[in-house]
This record gives C-alpha cells, sequence and structure tokens, in this order.
C-alpha cells in the first residue's frame, strides 16, 4: 500500500487529494496536511468584503469531507521535506507541525510514496512596511481578512453619508505582486456599492497597480477579436475605467505606506505619495517556507526551492532576455527535478519567469507583475499530478507523466465590477493559452477562444462558478464530472 | 516627494460605451443568451486545452 501525501487543500491540493482517492482510494491511502481547518473559496472573497456575502457563505470545514471521503487529513503545516529520507529509513518523509488547537505545535514525520506540494501562497504583507491588516490597509486574500475589510468600506460609507469626502486606494501593495485581477475586482465591486449607496459622488476611487498597462492582469494583456477588428484587454478595460469614473495609476511599487499615505515608486523613477482613507493593497506572494534536508541531515533546500520560495520543477529556469522567453520554458509534469514522486502545483511552483514584460525604475526597482497560477490552472495541474500517480501505481513507475502546461491549457477569467441578479455585471474573459506562445498564435493566444465580454451575463456566471465550486469541493455526488 | 499622483492614465481616449451598449449589458432577456454562449465557450476551451 502506497503513502501519498498531499501538502494544502486550496483549489490544486484539494482537486489532488479527491481525484486520488477516486482514482487509486481503495488500495492506497492518501493524507491532506493542511494548516487551516476551512476550504475557502477565495474568488467570493471579493463579496465578502463588499458585505454582500458572509464569511459562511466562502467557507466550509474539510474535516467532515475528507472523513467522507476515507482521506486522511492532518491540520498542521509542513515545516521540512526529507526527499531521501532519513538515518531510520531512505523513504522520502515530511515533517509536520500541528496547527490543530487539540495538537497545537506537536510534530510528526510522515512517510510518503508520493508527495504533492501544493502549499499556495505565504501572503508577504512584511515586504512592504505598513502594508495589511497588521498595518494600516486591508486585504481580501482570506475571508477573515474581507471580513474586515467590509467592516471598514462601511465605515467610508457612513462617513460620505455624512458628507465627507474619502479616497479609497485598491490596488497592489509591491512591485512584484500578483493577482491584480482580484483588486480590479475590488475596486468595482466597491465603486457600485458606492453607487448603490448614493454616496459615489463624493469619492475618489483610485486603482493603484504594478502593471504598466491596464488590462495586463499579470499576463502580459490580451488581443481580442472583436466585430473584425482587434482590439485589446488594455482598450477594453480603460473603457470600463473611463464609464465608472474610476481613476488608474499604473507601474508602481509600494515601499511604504504609513497612517493614510501610501508612498510608490513610478516607472520613471518619480516617487510620489498619495493620501487615503481606505486602502485594499493586495500583497505579494511567496512560497510556503521549507526547509530540506538530505539523508544525513545536511540541508538542500536551495536544490529544491527557488529564492522566493516556491518549488523548482520541469520548468526551463535559465535566465534569459524577456525577447528569448518561449512558451517551452514552462513546466508541464509539475515533477521535481531529480525526483519521479515529488510535484509541486498551484502557485507552489516556481515558474520560469513573468508573462508580462518585467521593468526595472531609473532607481533599479524591479517592477514585475508575477505570474498568476490560480484557480483554473491551479486546479487542471493538480488533477494532472493526480493522474501521474494513479498511473504510476498502477501500471508501474515508469509510466510516463500527465501534463498540464500553462503555455498549453486556458482559463476563464471571470471579474465581478459589481454584484446583484439585475443589477451585477462582471468582465467574462477566456484564454487559451495562459502563458502566450508567439510560435503558434500571431497573437500569442488563440483569437477563437481569447476573448471578452461585460455585462450582467458576466455576474451570472461568476455566481455560479461560486456554487459549482463548492459543491465540487464538498464532493457531492458528481463532483468528478465538473471540470476543473 | 509629490503629494498627488503624477501619473494618472489619462482615459479621455478610451471608448465611452454607448446607452445602447450600456442597455444591452443590462438586458435580462440578452443576456440570457449571453450566459450560455460563454459557458459553452468555457466547455469548448475546457475541451480543447484540458486535454
Amino acid at each position: 500500500m502506497a503513502q501519498i501525501v498531499v501538502l494544502g487543500a486550496g483549489v490544486s491540493g484539494h482537486t489532488a487529494a479527491l481525484h486520488l482517492k477516486r482514482l487509486i482510494g481503495g488500495k492506497h491511502t492518501v493524507t491532506v496536511v493542511s494548516p487551516n481547518s476551512q476550504w475557502n473559496w477565495i474568488p467570493s472573497n471579493i463579496w465578502v468584503g463588499v458585505g454582500e456575502m458572509e464569511k459562511k457563505d466562502v467557507i466550509f470545514p474539510l474535516a467532515p469531507v475528507y472523513k467522507r471521503k476515507g482521506i486522511d487529513f492532518r491540520q498542521a503545516k509542513g515545516v521540512a521535506i526529507r526527499p531521501y529520507g532519513d538515518a531510520d529509513s531512505p523513504q522520502g518523509a515530511v515533517d509536520i507541525e500541528y496547527t490543530d488547537p487539540a495538537k497545537a505545535g506537536a510534530t510528526e514525520r510522515l512517510r510518503y510514496d508520493y508527495l504533492i506540494n501544493a502549499t499556495g501562497p505565504k501572503l508577504r504583507f512584511e515586504a512592504t512596511p505598513g502594508l495589511g491588516p497588521d498595518g494600516h490597509t486591508v486585504s481580501v486574500c482570506t475571508a477573515d481578512h474581507a471580513v474586515e475589510a467590509a467592516h471598514k468600506l462601511d465605515g467610508v460609507i457612513a462617513k460620505l453619508k455624512a458628507g465627507t469626502p474619502q479616497t479609497l486606494v485598491i490596488g497592489t501593495g509591491h512591485g512584484t505582486c500578483t493577482c491584480e485581477g482580484a483588486a480590479f475586482e475590488y475596486v468595482f465591486n466597491v465603486d457600485h456599492e458606492l453607487r448603490q449607496a448614493g454616496v459615489r459622488d463624493l469619492a475618489r476611487v483610485v486603482y493603484l497597480t504594478n502593471e504598466a498597462a491596464l488590462g495586463d492582469f499579470g499576463v502580459d494583456g490580451m488581443v481580442f477579436d472583436q466585430q473584425g477588428f482587434q482590439t485589446t484587454s488594455e482598450l477594453w478595460t480603460g473603457s470600463l475605467f473611463r464609464e465608472r469614473g474610476v481613476e488608474a495609476i499604473l507601474g508602481t511599487h509600494v515601499f511604504q505606506i504609513d497612517e493614510g499615505v501610501i508612498h510608490y515608486e513610478s516607472l520613471d523613477g518619480s516617487k510620489n505619495t498619495l493620501n487615503f482613507d481606505f486602502a485594499m493593497l493586495i500583497p505579494p506572494f511567496g512560497g510556503h517556507p521549507f526547509t530540506a534536508y538530505d539523508r544525513q541531515g545536511a540541508e538542500i533546500t536551495a536544490d529544491l526551492f527557488a529564492p522566493s520560495g516556491f518549488m523548482k520543477v520541469d520548468a526551463d529556469y535559465t535566465a534569459k532576455p524577456y525577447e528569448e522567453w518561449k512558451a517551452e520554458d514552462w513546466p508541464s509534469t509539475y515533477l521535481v527535478p531529480g525526483f519521479d514522486n515529488i510535484f509541486a502545483v498551484g502557485i507552489a511552483f516556481a515558474p520560469p519567469h513573468q508573462i508580462s514584460k518585467p521593468r526595472k525604475t531609473p532607481n533599479g526597482t524591479v517592477i514585475a507583475p508575477s505570474p498568476p497560477r490560480t484557480g483554473m490552472p491551479s486546479g487542471v495541474m493538480g488533477k494532472a499530478a493526480a493522474l501521474t500517480i494513479a498511473a504510476r501505481l498502477k501500471h508501474g513507475a515508469a509510466t510516463p507523466a500527465h501534463t498540464a502546461s500553462m503555455a498549453k491549457m486556458g482559463a476563464a477569467c471571470v471579474a465581478s465590477a459589481g454584484t446583484g441578479l439585475t443589477k451585477g455585471s462582471a468582465a467574462a474573459m477566456t484564454m487559451l493559452p495562459v502563458v502566450p506562445d508567439y510560435s503558434r498564435f500571431p497573437t500569442g493566444r488563440d483569437s477563437r477562444e481569447t476573448q471578452g465580454e461585460l455585462g450582467l451575463h458576466g455576474h451570472w456566471v461568476k455566481l455560479m462558478l461560486h456554487y459549482l465550486f463548492i459543491y465540487k469541493a464538498k464532493a457531492l455526488p458528481g463532483w468528478q464530472l465538473i471540470p476543473e | 516627494m509629490s503629494e498627488t499622483p503624477l501619473a494618472s492614465v489619462d482615459l479621455s481616449r478610451s471608448p465611452m460605451p454607448t446607452t445602447k451598449t450600456l442597455n444591452y449589458r443590462k438586458n435580462l432577456f440578452l443576456q440570457f443568451f449571453r450566459f450560455v454562449a460563454f459557458d459553452l465557450r468555457i466547455m469548448r476551451m475546457v475541451l480543447k486545452g484540458h486535454r
């Protein structure tokens, strides 16, 4: 009987665990290790952050689902990986530290035959002094953060109703952030809420981002075919900003936040300040902090992990200029080099480079949106790792790995621009592939599948995805029929 | 340091949607068909790109 350990229970890890149990769970053990007791449908945190949903609507407890499916669940965080085993055994192992209140702080060493690292992001608020809920800004990265954001937004709306003008700043809190789409969604949901409250006229709403162009979204923007013309996501999103009266400041690296003041550097090297009454700024992400050891106990962390903390996989990490980046640089099997039994999927894998063009200010400050690898691609990677493990356990370790390159798969991105079954709207986009491949497509992507449209139907799609993916994550009957 | 943002994007040349477009985006009947079309597009992309 093989032991399969999945580190992380987000979209990628949870998907991998459920598929593994479905495929080979009768004969083998699947163990999930997650420091969180709840599963969170993060895309809907946006709606919690404006008070349109409650925390309970976007989370559910993991333990009952895993108990029902026969998956071993440890509420703990991984702290060390021992891919060569230890003095007692050559079998690979991970050291975990319990976060379960009943065993808090206790440690255990779990042996594995296959390991999937799907630990998701470490929210690096500390990268910018004053950033985050412990500083002067709010976040929607977790359900609890979003609850706090909604509470503070209520306070701002109350002041606006009392006739006091307010400045609301939403965007990225560092030059290397990813998830610009979440900031984009939040800014338009806030705008929508202010309009619903009848106080939009007194509010200045600013989108402050590390993107060099509107509509970049960390994927170098998109080119759409629309009504016989090629148009860009830049033009398309610019139209929405103009229509809603949202200011945009592009190409920024926020380097400090004081009470009511954001300090940022622009691409031209100038250093500026922006006063605010309410700010939601996304933090930069890092990899989960693991230490890796060889069998003798010598540290080998740098062999397995990039300096950012993300795990190295089958990508081409050769440093090369933007002009020489290729779709083939991106990983396809998510196997860690040198190991045919360790995978890193979702945000946990180290991307070979950005997708958007990285830039530097004249002062040498890097302003480079990091590549998004959440949502649909995360789930597909998790499933691919599960399929590879299942195939190898059934047919032998030499069975070829399943592949799921971001340079071949597509993604749907539905960016809410306001809620309401009859008054909501969203920017609904699809792109194929996620990583542009200029050797296959003149615009980098399949123009038939890369499209964007705005409207009420986008809100319905996002709401449908909310219910569908929570249903799927709860592993209710037929869950596996819902695509990742 | 300057007190206010220096580099707000000039959106004056971004296209403003017409009243007809805004109404189209809110029309329940027409948006239902866009909803169905977008769902079909996602499924086509899933079948094409997730193999």
